[in-house]
C-alpha cells in the first residue's frame, strides 16, 4: 500500500506545480484575456504553483476556451494527444462548456467535450478569473484526495462532476502503474460515481 | 442636408461621365454614396473610372449578399474627403463570375477569398493561395451564406450536407 | 546554395489570442516570405445573425471579439437605428461614448502589457495589467460584467450611470492617468525599449493606405484617419477628439500612438462625466425594421470597425457583415514582416494587436534548386549546426548530449 519515496515526490510535484497550457479553440477572446488575467498581479494564480507554458509537451493541464470550430477540432485533438499523462482539461467559459451562444453555427462543433474529455467546467461569459482560480483549486483538491486514496467528497457539482474525478483517478492510477510497473493503487474501491457521459 | 458638398461633388463627377446612371446612384446620407446593382461590363467600367479619375483610391471591403436570383457584391471605397462609395455589382447565381480587384487593391484578397468560400463566387484572376475562412475538408459545392443553404441539413461530424430528399446536392 | 528554412508556427502558440498559423520563410535569420493562415476562429456568425432577431443579434455581435465587444455592439445598434430612423437620446450617446473610451483604456493597457511580454519585458505586462484591473472594475460596475458588458440595446443603453458611479470613475481615471504618465515616459524615453521597437515592422505612409491599414497602425504612419474625427458617431460630435499621429511608421510609433491615446481617452472620459446630459437612456425601437441597408463605421481600439446591415422588413436581418479592425490590418502583415529578423516577428505581429510567439518542433527545409521540401529532425539540425560552427572554426561537437534528450 505504501508509496515509495519516488512516487510520493511525483505526486507532490504534480499537486504543487501543475503546468498549464492555454488554447483558444474558437473563443471571442473574452475568456482568453480572463485566463491571462488570472496570472497577473490582482489574481496571481501562480501562488498555487501554476505556470503558463508554451507547449503541450510540457503541460499537465489544458485550459481550453471557446466553442470548438471545425478547423480547430483536429488541432485540439492533436494538442491533447501531445500532452503527457496524466492530463487534465479545464473548459473555461460557457462556449467551452456547451458551445454557448455559438452552438448551432455551421462552423462550430460544440463544446470542448465534443472533442476531448473535460475534467472541470467553468461556466460564465466570460468566466471571471475568480471562477478560473476556483476551478484550479478544485482540480488540485480532487487530485490530492485521489493521491491520498480518500473518496472525493468536497467537490461542487457545478464545477467539477463525479465523472471528472473518475478520469483523474484512472489517469493517476495508470500513470503510477506505468511509473513503477506495479498496481498497488487502491483506486477501484473508492469509486461510487456515475460512469462517464456527462450532460 | 444642406452641407453635403463633398458628397455631391463626388457624385457629379461620376454622373458627368455616366449620365445614364442618374437615379441609380445617389447620396444616401452624410458621407455615403450608394448605387444600385450593375451588371458586370458596366460595373467594371464604372469601377475603374471612380478609382482612377473619381478619386476613390482607398478600398475598404467587399460585401457579398444573396439577392435570390443574383448574388450581389458591394465594393466599399472612399476618397480624400472620407466619402464612402458603396458600388454594387450583381451576377447571376448560375454563373457568378466577377473579376478580382486585387491587382489594384492588395487588401481585397481576403475579402474575395471569402466570397469564393461563402458564396461560391468565381473570382477571376484571384492570386493563388489558401482558402479562407472555411475549414479544411469542407465539402465542395456548399456555400453557407447562400440563402438556400440551411445549417440544419449540415452534418458537422462528417462534414456533409444532406438536404431532405427532394432536391439533391450530392455530398463530396 | 541558398537554403531557405520554412518555419510553420501555430495554430497553437503560447501567446494570448486567437489561433493563427504563420508560415515564415527565412534566409539566415531574415524573413523573406510570410504567409498568414487564419480561419481557425470562423464560427459562422453572419449566418447565425440572419436566423435571429435584431435584439438577439446584439449579443452575438458583442461576442465577435471579447476585447472590443462594446464597439461591435455599438456599431451594430447604430446600423439598426439608422435603418429604423431612430435617434438615440443624448444621455445614451454619452454613456456609449464613455464605455467606448473606457474600453479603449483597457484595450490599450492590455496591448501594452502584451507588447512588453513579446519583447521580454514582463514587468511591463504585470504593471499594465494591474492597472487594467481598475478599468475592468469600472466596466463591471457600469455594465455588470468584466468583459462583455452588454450595455447597448437598440435605441440606447440598458443601464444608467449614477452620481456615485461617476465619483468612482473619476477616482480610477485619476489613478490610471497618473500611472500612464510613467508609461508615456517609458515609451518616449526608455532607450532599450526604443532600440528594441524602433525600425521594425515598417509600414510607410503610402503602404498604409495601399494595404488599407487602420487605427494605430495607420496613425503611426501619419495617416490622420480616426473615425471619431472624420465621421463622428455617438457623442463624438461634441466630445473633443484629437487624432494622435506619429511619423515613425514602425512598432515604436504604434506604441507611442497607443500610450498617448490612453491620455486622450482619459480626457474624453472626464469630458463625458462633466457634460453628461440629463434625460432618458433609451427610446423604443420597433421590432420589425423597415427595409433598407446601412453601412456604419466606428473607431474601435484597433481601428476602423465597419458593419453592414441589410433589412427586409421583418424582425430578422437579411444580411450582416462585420469587418473588424484586425482584419484590415492583416493585409499589410506580410509586407511588415519581410526583411525583418525572426526574433522581431512576435512583436511585429503583436503590434497590430493580435499576437503570437512560438516555434514549432519540425523545421521544413525548402531547397531553392529543386523546389522540394523535406522535414528534418532535431538530431540532423544539431549536426548541421555543429558543422556550421566547425566550418567557422568553433567546435561545439565536443558537448555531448544524452540521446534520450534528443527524442521528442
Amino acid at each position: 500500500m505504501a508509496k515509495s519515496l519516488f512516487e510520493k515526490a511525483i505526486d507532490w510535484g504534480r499537486r504543487k506545480s501543475p503546468w498549464i497550457i492555454h488554447f483558444n479553440a474558437g473563443a471571442c477572446n473574452g475568456c482568453d484575456i480572463e485566463v491571462v488575467d488570472a496570472i497577473t498581479p490582482r489574481f496571481d494564480v501562480e501562488r498555487f504553483g501554476l505556470m503558463l507554458k508554451g507547449t503541450p509537451r510540457h503541460a499537465d493541464v489544458l485550459v481550453c476556451t471557446g466553442a470548438v470550430t471545425l478547423q480547430t477540432r483536429d488541432r485540439l485533438k492533436r494538442i491533447y494527444e501531445q500532452m503527457p499523462d496524466p492530463k487534465f482539461v479545464i473548459a473555461v467559459g460557457t462556449c467551452a462548456c456547451s458551445g454557448g451562444i455559438f452552438d448551432g453555427c455551421y462552423c462550430v462543433a460544440g463544446g470542448i467535450d465534443a472533442v476531448i474529455p473535460v475534467n472541470v467546467y467553468v461556466p460564465g461569459c466570460a468566466a471571471r478569473p475568480e471562477a478560473i482560480i476556483d476551478a484550479v483549486v478544485k482540480l488540485l483538491t480532487a487530485l490530492e484526495n485521489m493521491q491520498k486514496g480518500t473518496p472525493a467528497a468536497p467537490v461542487d457539482d457545478n464545477v467539477a462532476d463525479v465523472s471528472a474525478l473518475e478520469e483523474i483517478e484512472n489517469a493517476v492510477t495508470e500513470a503510477s502503474a506505468a511509473a513503477v510497473h506495479s498496481d498497488n493503487q487502491p483506486a477501484d474501491s473508492a469509486t461510487t460515481g456515475s460512469q462517464g457521459g456527462e450532460e | 442636408m444642406s452641407e453635403l458638398i463633398a458628397e455631391k461633388k463626388a457624385l457629379s463627377t461620376i454622373l458627368e461621365k455616366f449620365p445614364f446612371l442618374e437615379g441609380k446612384i445617389d447620396v444616401q446620407r452624410r458621407q455615403r454614396i450608394i448605387s444600385s446593382p450593375m451588371e458586370r461590363p458596366l460595373f467594371e467600367e464604372v469601377f475603374s473610372f471612380v478609382v482612377t479619375d473619381g478619386g476613390f483610391n482607398c478600398f475598404h471591403l467587399v460585401i457579398g449578399v444573396d439577392d435570390g436570383e443574383n448574388l450581389g457584391f458591394i465594393y466599399v471605397l472612399s476618397n480624400q474627403d472620407k466619402v464612402m462609395l458603396l458600388l454594387k455589382q450583381s451576377a447571376p447565381k448560375s454563373n457568378p463570375a466577377i473579376k478580382s480587384v486585387c491587382a489594384t487593391f492588395p487588401n481585397a484578397l481576403w475579402h474575395e477569398r471569402e466570397l469564393v468560400d461563402l458564396f461560391g463566387t468565381i473570382v477571376e484572376e484571384l492570386p493563388e493561395g489558401p482558402t479562407y475562412p472555411l475549414p479544411d475538408g469542407w465539402p465542395a459545392g456548399n456555400y453557407p451564406l447562400r440563402k438556400e443553404w440551411k445549417v440544419e441539413y449540415f452534418d458537422k461530424i462528417n462534414m456533409t450536407y444532406n438536404p431532405p430528399a427532394t432536391v439533391g446536392k450530392e455530398e463530396e | 546554395m541558398a537554403k531557405n528554412v520554412v518555419i510553420p508556427i501555430g495554430p497553437q502558440h503560447p501567446s494570448l489570442k486567437e489561433p493563427a498559423c504563420f508560415t515564415i520563410t527565412l534566409e539566415g535569420e531574415k524573413v523573406v516570405n510570410a504567409v498568414v493562415g487564419t480561419g481557425y476562429n470562423h464560427r459562422g456568425l453572419e449566418k447565425a445573425c440572419e436566423a435571429r432577431s435584431y435584439l438577439q443579434d446584439i449579443y452575438i455581435i458583442e461576442r465577435v471579439c471579447g476585447i472590443c465587444s462594446h464597439i461591435h455592439s455599438t456599431t451594430f445598434c447604430q446600423s439598426v437605428e439608422e435603418l429604423a430612423g431612430v435617434e438615440i437620446p443624448r444621455r445614451a450617446a454619452y454613456i456609449r461614448t464613455l464605455m467606448a473610451e473606457l474600453e479603449r483604456l483597457h484595450s490599450h493597457l492590455l496591448w501594452l502589457g502584451i507588447a512588453g511580454h513579446e519583447v521580454g519585458f514582463d514587468t511591463l505586462l504585470m504593471y499594465s495589467w494591474r492597472d487594467r484591473e481598475l478599468v475592468l472594475d469600472i466596466l463591471a460596475m457600469l455594465g455588470g460584467n468584466r468583459v462583455n458588458y452588454g450595455i447597448n440595446t437598440l435605441g440606447g443603453v440598458r443601464r444608467d450611470v449614477t452620481p456615485e458611479q461617476i465619483e468612482k470613475i473619476r477616482k480610477v481615471v485619476d489613478i490610471v492617468e497618473e500611472r500612464n504618465k510613467y508609461y508615456v515616459q517609458l515609451a518616449l524615453s526608455e532607450t532599450t525599449l526604443a532600440a528594441r521597437l524602433g525600425g521594425i515592422g515598417k509600414l510607410s505612409h503610402d503602404d498604409a493606405i495601399k494595404f488599407g491599414a487602420v487605427g494605430p497602425v495607420s496613425r503611426a504612419a501619419e495617416v490622420a484617419d480616426d473615425i471619431r474625427v472624420t465621421d463622428p458617431y455617438s457623442a463624438y460630435d461634441e466630445v473633443p477628439v484629437t487624432a494622435i499621429t506619429d511619423n515613425h511608421a514602425d512598432v515604436f510609433g504604434r506604441t507611442v500612438v497607443r500610450v498617448l491615446e490612453i491620455m486622450e481617452s482619459v480626457k474624453m472620459i472626464r469630458f463625458c462625466l462633466d457634460n453628461l446630459p440629463d434625460g432618458d437612456i433609451a427610446v423604443k425601437v420597433p421590432r420589425k425594421i423597415p427595409e433598407g441597408e446601412a453601412f456604419v463605421r466606428t473607431e474601435a481600439p484597433r481601428g476602423e470597425d465597419a458593419h453592414y446591415v441589410r433589412s427586409n422588413g421583418t424582425d430578422k436581418p437579411d444580411r450582416v457583415r462585420v469587418r473588424a479592425a484586425s482584419e484590415a490590418n492583416w493585409h499589410g502583415m506580410k509586407h511588415m514582416l519581410e526583411g525583418d529578423y525572426l526574433a522581431d516577428v512576435p512583436i511585429i505581429i503583436a503590434a497590430i494587436d493580435p499576437c503570437y510567439s512560438c516555434t514549432d518542433r519540425a523545421i521544413v527545409l525548402d531547397n531553392h534548386d529543386t523546389g522540394k521540401q523535406s522535414v528534418i529532425d532535431w538530431r540532423t539540425l544539431r549536426e548541421y549546426s555543429i558543422n556550421w560552427y566547425k566550418a567557422r572554426g568553433i567546435d561545439t561537437g565536443k558537448i555531448k548530449i544524452a540521446d534520450s534528450h534528443l527524442i521528442f
